[in-house]
């Protein structure tokens, strides 16, 4: 019996554990194979193969099931009520990629909006791939302001890390010398349209602190060598990014991180399994590795390995460290701090400013560009003529000009009458040539960590496998709100400055999750009384754990986060490799 | 919402009483073959919306909605893609057509004149334009129709190839292209 559990034991032990294969599984992956680890990456959902899996990727519009690909609203009710609520995510062409929120349950004591996929590759098949470098006065200003703890690392620990990432998942974009956003390794920027370059020099002459850039975005626009290697070539400007693309186009984890995790002959990937739980030796004061539940067989298994990585999402690596108590951790995993599952962050948006543009009514594009112009943060940057007295940190805005289509005058929920909309040859003529152009800025605003702002573990609440769900309650507070009046009014003085013409600021509202961005429940920080992890990303209290998705974010900064993430898993995996050679896990 | 769909057949037989059984079938008669089967509209009604589905979206110099399937993607919109409300909204609608078309001109809408089909459908145009935004009650059917109509055809492959362009793979990004060159907006963005 010993020897039969001495010989499961070792087929099930690896050199490392990754849990989850989204867009920092995938990195963690990588890195920790390619430095020679044998690593198993633990995925809940089912396999999804580049090029094999993506099954509506080069479906036409003529071949949907549902008008314009949408799916009944009877389904979208009884299955999707939360995924269904950013109104683009889930379609006839992308529900395969995103969760049933019936089988999937969670409790909203506030309105959170939790979306989210459960399947190898994760959202980074779904993302929407901007990719921006923190800042030097990110880093600073939760220790500046005293606002939530001091990141433990500072920029320039980070910035070699950037480069690696950005070498090898390809961003493209232009380098603009501003200090608050930090210039990366790019390939060629995308293009802005007539009325894209009319906005930046009319704008910018009016602001020229507020800089109008190409949106940075992991699109391949001059691949490497090492790229195409992968299988990977040039964005085809198809649009369709997130039903997968079949030129690898964009990165994600399926097309990037996991092929050249599986190249080194060192990567195991096991879907399916739903790590319940972290195995925590007490005598010895490490993990030893995770308990999973099979999903299909519903089995118990366990798995060892040196060194554990949970690359989860947020929620659900928090969640994971919630339900892995022990003597050791009553209170969840590492959880000494009282921090695990506080100071939940997104970003918030939903408002900005729209107009017309009157010229180039002779001028069209074509391709259709994944991507959209940026106009970096300029509020609150350190000196006193961007200081804001009613609000502290900042946002930037992502838009773009566009001609609308055919589709111009159907009836949308909500929106007012314009008269009778004809019918017949006129209107179909009509509806045949591209519409006027319009443009629109919209914003992303850095939500402040608040220790309230949680998630909790619900044991009275299982799912279909038993375990237990999560609380969520999370709000944004005055300084959001005060940024949000400032986002919509600078957006269309920008516009007015430009001369567009019907400029309109709006708030569409925001609700918490929406910016699909949750991050800080298990934060860094230099102190294990007042946070989870260290400036490594180990859990303080187990070193041998990593924690290096959005859960470890000490603030949000405004920026879109998942190159931030993917640096992160790169140094710590690093670290993990040169401390277990050390023997110092 | 199945209250509506009543009250209107009702009101239909109300109406036109003994005299509306009479035009049963009156459609099959009037309007060309359709030469596919329905299987959430009736053929009469089928007879109707592909009449409709022609005057929102004509031929012309390139395809129509009939020549682009459209009939037939209003018919499985109705089987699979309508809740009941929707579906009850659009049924109505047909069967106030065709009351329409009977109480102006003593018979069923495809039976009409072109001239008469267009005055009708500007009628409703103009009705549910202002209906929209301060009603409590339903929407109009008609925006209904002739959104389902346009989306049919412009998603068609003739729609978005021929009335349209549709590139599925553009390989570039082209910001500033004289409009003249292109000729046409793109089916998709």
């Amino acid at each position: 019996m010993a020897n039969v559990n001495g010989r499961a034991r070792r087929k099930n032990t690896y050199d490392a554990i990754v849990v989850g294969s989204g867009i920092t599984g995938g990195w963690a992956a990588k890195e920790l194979t390619q430095k020679g680890l044998k690593t198993l990456v633990l995925e809940r959902g089912p396999m999804v193969r580049h090029l094999e899996d993506y099954p509506t990727a080069t479906m036409d519009p003529w071949q949907t099931k549902y008008p314009q690909g949408q799916l009944p609203s009877d389904e979208l009710n009884a299955k999707y009520p939360v995924q269904k609520r950013t109104g683009y995510t889930l379609t006839e062409y992308t529900r395969h990629f995103f969760v049933r929120d019936d089988q999937n349950p969670y409790t909203e004591e506030s309105r959170y909006d939790w979306i989210r996929g459960y399947h190898v590759g994760g959202r980074s098949l779904t993302w929407g791939r901007q990719s921006y470098r923190h800042s030097p006065i990110d880093f600073e200003a939760n220790a500046r302001e005293g606002i939530g703890v001091d990141w433990p690392i500072r920029y320039e620990e980070l910035a070699p890390w950037y480069d690696h990432v950005e070498r090898f998942i390809g961003v493209s974009g232009q380098a603009e010398g501003l200090p608050h956003l930090p210039d990366g390794q790019y390939q060629p920027p995308m293009e802005m349209n007539c009325v894209e370059k009319a906005f930046k020099a009319k704008s910018e002459a009016r602001f020229p602190e507020r800089r109008i850039t190409m949106g940075r975005t992991a699109h391949l626009t001059d691949p490497t060598e090492e790229q195409l290697a992968l299988g990977r070539t040039k964005c085809q400007y198809r649009n369709m990014c997130i039903r997968g693309c079949p030129f690898g186009g964009y990165y994600s984890s399926n097309s990037g991180g996991l092929v050249a995790a599986e190249r080194t002959g060192n990567l195991v990937i096991r879907p399916g399994s739903i790590v319940t739980s972290l195995i925590y030796d007490e005598k010895a004061g490490k993990a030893t590795g995770v308990r999973i539940l099979d999903a299909t067989t519903r089995q118990e298994e366990e798995f060892y390995a040196d060194v554990v990585f949970l690359c989860a999402s947020a929620f659900n690596s928090a969640w994971i460290m919630m339900n892995s108590t022990s003597s050791r951790f009553p209170n969840g995993f590492g959880n000494g701090s009282d921090q695990l599952g506080r100071n939940v962050m997104d970003h918030h948006l939903g408002v900005g400013a729209s107009g017309e543009a009157p010229e180039f009514a002779d001028m069209y594009y074509s391709g259709r560009r994944p991507n959209g112009i940026y106009v970096p943060r300029f509020r609150n940057l350190g000196d006193a003529a961007t200081k804001r007295s009613d609000y502290l940190r900042g946002f930037g805005y992502q838009g773009g000009a566009s001609r609308p289509g055919w589709d111009r005058d159907l009836t949308r929920p909500g929106q007012d009458p314009s008269g009778p909309r004809g019918f017949g040859a006129a209107r179909k003529a009509a509806l045949s040539q591209p519409g006027p152009w319009i443009i629109g800025l919209g914003g992303f605003g850095e939500i402040l960590p608040y220790e309230d702002n949680r998630i909790t573990l619900n044991r009275d609440k299982t799912d279909e496998f038993g375990l237990p769900t999560l609380s969520m309650n999370v709000t944004i507070r005055e300084n959001e709100l005060a940024m949000r009046r400032d986002m919509q009014t600078a957006a269309a003085e920008m516009l007015e400055a430009a001369g567009f013409k019907n400029v309109e600021g709006r708030d569409g509202g925001y609700a918490p999750g929406l910016g699909i961005h949750e991050m800080g429940t298990a934060r860094m920080g230099r102190d294990p009384k007042t946070s989870v992890l260290n400036a490594h990303n180990q859990v303080h209290e187990c070193k041998n754990v990593y924690v290096t998705d959005g859960a470890a974010m000490t603030s949000a900064s405004c920026v879109n986060p998942s190159l931030t993430y993917m640096a992160l898993t790169a140094r710590a995996a690093d670290h993990a490799v040169q401390a277990r050679k050390r023997g110092d896990l | 919402m199945l209250l509506s769909r009543r009250d209107a057949i009702r009101g239909l037989t109300f109406t036109f009483g003994v005299a509306a059984t009479g035009f049963a079938g009156r459609a099959m008669a009037a309007a060309p073959a359709l030469g596919w089967t329905p299987t959430a509209l009736t053929p009469d009604q089928a007879r109707l919306v592909d009449v409709v589905a022609e005057l929102i979206i004509p031929k012309t110099d390139t395809p129509g909605a009939r020549e682009a399937g459209v009939p037939q993607f209003v018919d499985r919109a109705l089987a699979d893609y309508y809740n009941k409300a929707q579906a009850d909204r659009l049924r109505a609608g047909l069967a106030r057509m065709d009351a329409d078309a009977r109480a102006a001109h003593g018979d069923v809408f495809v039976a009409l004149t072109p001239e008469q089909q267009i005055e009708l459908l500007n009628g409703y145009d103009r009705e549910a334009a202002a209906a929209q935004g301060h009603t409590a009650g339903e929407p109009h059917f008609f925006p209904l129709l002739q959104d389902l109509v346009t989306v049919g055809y412009f998603t068609s492959e003739p729609g978005a190839t021929v009335a349209l362009s549709y590139d599925p793979v553009p390989g570039a990004y082209h910001g500033c292209v004289p409009l003249a060159e292109l000729g046409r907006g793109w089916a998709t963005r």
